[in-house]
């Protein structure tokens, strides 16, 4: 028998062939190494050292932004640099007094920046002057032999025609930081390189795979002084090498409209806030605006880090795009849901009437209508004209506050509504579960009486206003809001279509619905209504106002003047509603931080948006509608009854005329994918 | 039994003194390699190797101490082990480089393939040093160990990582030969083997596999670039002559010509930094270690330590020789690193285990 080592040494014959295995392998190796370093060393040493390749990132071109009628909101404009290549950089004596005169700098400060860079690698580049005319760039270009080491990179920046109008909707985009690479190509799949840019917000950051396109690369040979002496494409040792094109990015049509968005940020001038108009039958977001704001170009041209910081510091936070990432009490415009859900419920009806004298004791406690001396008799109907807080505090005592979260929740409070835009924010409808859940306390019955009036827990965006007042508009269909309308190839395909997606529809009682359409309608367009200011002819809008408190005050200062309050203490101003009344087609948001009065402040907005809306899209439905101006609301149904007016988009077309006849400066996407730029005559 | 220091002086230091001197040099080539002319984005990555170096040492010296008929009561556990990280890592792993071969727990991320190289190795010896003595290993006696090592290679080829799916089935072949396979059936399985590899190529690989194939066979077909960095490569070996640029000088790394500088193609900027004379040098240490592995292999007692030994020499010998072949244009690129020279930790943990394995069956050989 043999023993297990007699077994091992059996093995020897295969070990001795192993071990030749391993010598005749390193023979090979060795005799490769000596073939490309002996043999034809010298030439690879040369090639090192003359002939080299290098492989320059070709950048897609981002997809640009067009608003519903194909106007160009973002595009990209080519922005020169000179930079210095140290690696290269032979003679600095010579060449930087030359190259400062070229860019008209004083030769110091060339000096200063290539000294703040002397510590990083040397075939870095340093950027010498940003943004170089075009001039400058032909002088670089065509003294190239007297300027070794210099260059001229070329960025693409982006450009925003309307500046900070809707700029948290389109969002900006700046360079990633370096840290974040690796975790975002884990998340996107997509290989960031040091210098890309990436969108940061808005649309720019939502679709930014989609927009950002790939990029392409092209070997270039370049000589011992960086200089490139040609495009590589064949060649005995670079055979196989070839070069790839970059892919455009898609570009976007958004829903919005661009008049309508500048008729909001016009409104808005000096205001801080947000509004948003929405189309009533597909939930296409018409206007989006949050004030202030900035300017998303000053990111993508590499933003001074003082702006950065003023915005980042400034306490009115104008980074925060205040239509979707920010909430606020709803305050009167809530009264509409707090009417329903006590119409549909049975806690009142049509006939109800409450006694309004100013003020409702609950308890201790004492609740105050915003009329001192209050309203008398009140209904339904004169309560939400007249906007008479007491008559909700007796439905909000009979009230239940599961019942009310019911109602908001239905019409899409209370819960993120899923538009497809970075960080939006839920708001906030209370019920009991929620309160025990985040207090530890049970609900108090005086809380629902805030609550009714659109107070205390209750917060919403203000395109779930906007949205709200919409689903009242069509009768019950929650659609969920979207921006964009299609993405769309560089060469006009569409690649992606957003239609519209209802989230969930019901059915209010007939009886509910038109008192409170009657109601809305009453407030604009009747005497008495909070909101008569903005009758306008050939608006026809319907809506209603609100006022919400920024801070409780003592009893005695709740009646002061609110324009007297020191501003972080005024009274936020809301405008909620839809046009036209009989008709609906667009519903609007508005919220005037510490505006005071809904009517006054935030009014305006709505109005101008819808008036901007109804000229450009129903200029002739609006004869109709001015016609029918002296009307009430139960004439204008039967008018309508009588001679229906087909309600069908009557301006499709990629150029219009404004008010006076004049046409606007608008920019055409042509066949072919190029923008062209139009001249009104 | 022994006293700790009687077990010192009997302690076999030649694995981990070779492997420390190799990754000694490895070290400073990796500074080199991120630091050349300049400061570049990869500066810390050395540190971060060290780091790595003592967590593989402490791994590797611990291991040392365990006794070898505890490797063989471990090997199929390990087994086990490795197959369910394969799986975990195609369900949830995360992608790097185009690839599923990580899965990370916490911040540390862990490549399951680097272990199934040790699992393959002891399961395949334990399976091996059963047979009878003097039985040569023919068809039928392939079929299981050719199973066992084919399921996890198979796995790591999908993930996609080919390199280390072929060492896997290297190290088989490796032991397999190692364990008497008879010339005939090598012979056969060769022709099979190129039918199978005509097969494979056709319908089984990714494309960018492919491409890497096309691009060695024929770099005149490539038309994707792919053929750059095999360029690249040989230009930095070649362009190193008999002594080299010097430490530090590497033009190729410096100037981003050589992806990966730092790991698949560290070999790359050695040459060119030290020429051939410093390749040679390194290649002898590399060759000691393997002959001290051979010399191993067979002079101890049992059949199972003296398998795993001609093991743990193909995971060794496989990297080194497909790594130094692929940077100097021999073979195709296939991304498999030079052991204790190229940057990353998981692979480095896998040869200190590897160290702290023979280490074991060497110091236990001269117990009786």
């Amino acid at each position: 028998m043999f023993g297990e080592d007699d077994l091992v040494r059996q093995h020897q014959e295969r070990a001795d062939i192993i071990s030749n295995i391993i010598v005749i392998s390193f023979a090979i190796i060795l005799a490769r190494l000596w073939y490309l370093q002996i043999y034809h060393g010298k030439m690879f040493f040369n090639y090192s050292l003359e002939n080299r390749l290098r492989k320059d990132i070709v950048r897609a071109p981002r997809g640009m932004i067009f608003s519903r009628n194909n106007v160009l909101l973002t595009h990209n404009v080519p922005r020169f640099d000179a930079i210095i290549t140290p690696q290269y950089f032979d003679s600095p004596e010579e060449t930087i007094p030359y190259l400062a005169q070229i860019l008209d700098l004083a030769p110091e400060t060339i000096y200063k920046t290539l000294k703040r860079y002397q510590g990083q690698a040397k075939y870095l580049p340093i950027v010498i002057k940003k943004n170089i005319s075009r001039r400058e760039v032909a002088v670089i270009e065509t003294e190239a032999n007297r300027l070794s080491g210099v260059t001229v990179e070329t960025f693409i920046s982006r450009e925003y025609t309307d500046k900070d109008t809707g700029a948290h909707l389109l969002g900006y985009i700046s360079e990633i930081s370096q840290e974040k690479i690796p975790r975002f190509r884990d998340r996107d799949k997509y290989d960031y390189r040091q210098g890309d840019f990436i969108g940061q917000s808005g649309i720019e950051q939502q679709y930014d795979l989609d927009i950002r396109g790939e990029d392409g690369y092209q070997f270039m040979e370049v000589d011992a002084r960086g200089r490139a002496r040609r495009h590589v494409s064949s060649d005995e040792l670079y055979s196989g090498i070839d070069n790839k094109r970059p892919q455009p990015g898609k570009n976007v049509r958004l829903t919005i409209d661009r008049d309508v968005q500048l008729a909001a940020k016009k409104a808005m001038e000096g205001k801080d806030g947000a509004a948003v108009a929405i189309d009533v039958d597909s939930g296409e977001v018409i206007a989006m605006l949050s004030t202030p704001a900035f300017d998303p170009a000053n990111f993508s041209t590499g933003i001074s880090s003082n702006y950065w910081g003023e915005l980042i510091m400034d306490e009115k936070h104008p980074l925060r795009d205040r239509s979707i990432q920010e909430h606020y009490s709803p305050g009167s415009t809530f009264k509409t849901l707090t009417a329903i859900a006590a119409l549909e419920t049975g806690i009142i009806t049509e006939k109800t009437q409450f006694v309004c004298g100013g003020t409702y004791r609950m308890g201790s406690r004492t609740f105050h209508c915003w009329k001192k001396e209050g309203h008398g008799v009140v209904d339904v109907y004169r309560s939400l004209r007249e906007s008479c807080d007491v008559f909700y505090y007796n439905i909000g005592n009979r009230l239940d506050i599961d019942v009310l979260h019911k109602y908001a929740t239905m019409f899409g409070m209370g819960k993120r509504l899923g538009i497809v835009l970075p960080r939006e924010t839920s708001g906030l409808i209370p019920n009991r579960e929620w309160k025990k859940e985040h207090t530890g306390q049970e609900w108090q019955k005086g809380e629902t009486i805030s609550c009714v009036i659109g107070q205390s827990f209750v917060n919403v965006t203000p395109l779930q206003l906007a949205s709200f007042y919409a689903t009242l508009a069509n009768e019950g269909k929650l659609y969920r809001p979207h921006v964009v309308k299609e993405l769309f190839s560089s060469t006009g395909q569409v690649v992606k279509r957003f239609s519209p997606e209802l989230i969930k529809q019901f059915k209010l009682s007939k009886k509910t619905s038109d008192i409170i359409r009657q109601s809305l309608f009453d407030v604009v367009n009747t005497q008495g209504g909070t909101a008569i200011a903005l009758k306008g002819v050939g608006l026809q809008m319907a809506g209603k106002t609100g006022t919400a408190q920024v801070v409780s005050f003592s009893a005695d200062k709740i009646f002061n003047k609110c324009e007297n309050q020191e501003y972080k203490f005024r009274h936020h101003a809301l405008f909620a509603g839809f046009a036209p009344a009989a008709n609906p087609k667009i519903a609007v948001a508005v919220v005037v931080e510490h505006g005071c009065h809904g009517g006054s402040a935030a009014g305006p907005v709505a109005k101008a948006m819808v008036a901007a809306y109804m000229n450009k899209y129903y200029s002739k439905y609006q004869a109709k509608i001015i016609s029918q101006d002296k009307m009430s609301y139960d004439q204008i149904l039967e008018d309508n009854r009588l001679n229906p007016v087909p309600m069908e988009l009557e301006n499709t077309d990629t150029t219009y005329f404004d008010e006076t006849g004049k046409l606007i400066k608008n920019y055409l996407l042509g066949k072919t994918g190029v923008v062209q730029e139009m001249e009104g005559d | 039994m022994l006293n700790f220091r009687e077990q010192l002086k009997r302690y076999d230091y030649s694995f981990f003194g070779i492997c420390s001197v190799i990754f000694f040099i490895g070290i400073l080539n990796l500074y080199s390699a991120t630091h050349s002319q300049g400061v570049g984005p990869e500066e810390g990555l050395y540190k971060s190797q060290l780091v790595w170096f003592f967590l593989s040492w402490t791994c590797g010296i611990m291991v040392s101490f365990i006794q070898p008929k505890n490797f063989f009561r471990l090997a199929y556990p390990a087994y086990l082990a490795s197959i369910t990280f394969l799986i975990v890592v195609l369900i949830v792993g995360h992608s790097a480089l185009g690839g599923q071969r990580w899965i990370g727990f916490g911040s540390i991320r862990f490549q399951p393939s680097e272990v199934t190289k040790i699992a393959i190795v002891l399961v395949l010896a334990r399976w091996f040093s059963k047979a009878a003595p003097d039985q040569e290993t023919g068809f039928r006696g392939m079929i299981i160990p050719f199973i066992l090592s084919f399921i996890p290679a198979l796995m790591i080829i999908i993930q996609p990582d080919l390199g280390t799916g072929m060492l896997v089935l290297l190290i088989f072949l490796f032991i397999t030969f190692y364990r008497k396979l008879k010339i005939k059936t090598i012979i056969i399985l060769g022709m099979f083997g190129i039918v199978g590899a005509l097969v494979v190529y056709n319908f089984g690989l990714r494309d960018y596999q492919k491409k890497r194939i096309t691009t060695f066979m024929d770099p005149e077909y490539d038309s994707k670039g792919s053929g750059y960095n095999a360029i690249q490569s040989k230009i930095a070996i070649g362009s190193g002559q008999f002594v080299g640029k010097g430490f530090r000088r590497s033009s190729q790394g410096a100037l981003n010509y050589l992806p990966e500088n730092h790991t698949d193609f560290i070999f790359s900027i050695f040459n060119e930094e030290h020429g051939f004379v410093g390749s040679l040098f390194l290649i002898a240490l590399y060759l000691s270690l393997f002959y001290r592995l051979l010399w191993l292999a067979s002079n101890v007692n049992k059949m199972f330590d003296s398998i795993v030994v001609i093991g743990v020499l193909a995971i060794f010998f496989g990297h080194t020789v497909v790594n130094m072949s692929m940077v100097s244009g021999l073979m195709p690129i296939v991304g498999v690193p030079l052991p204790l020279m190229s940057y990353g930790g998981s692979n480095l943990v896998t040869f200190g285990i590897c160290c702290g394995i023979v280490t074991s069956i060497s110091n236990a050989r001269t117990l009786f």
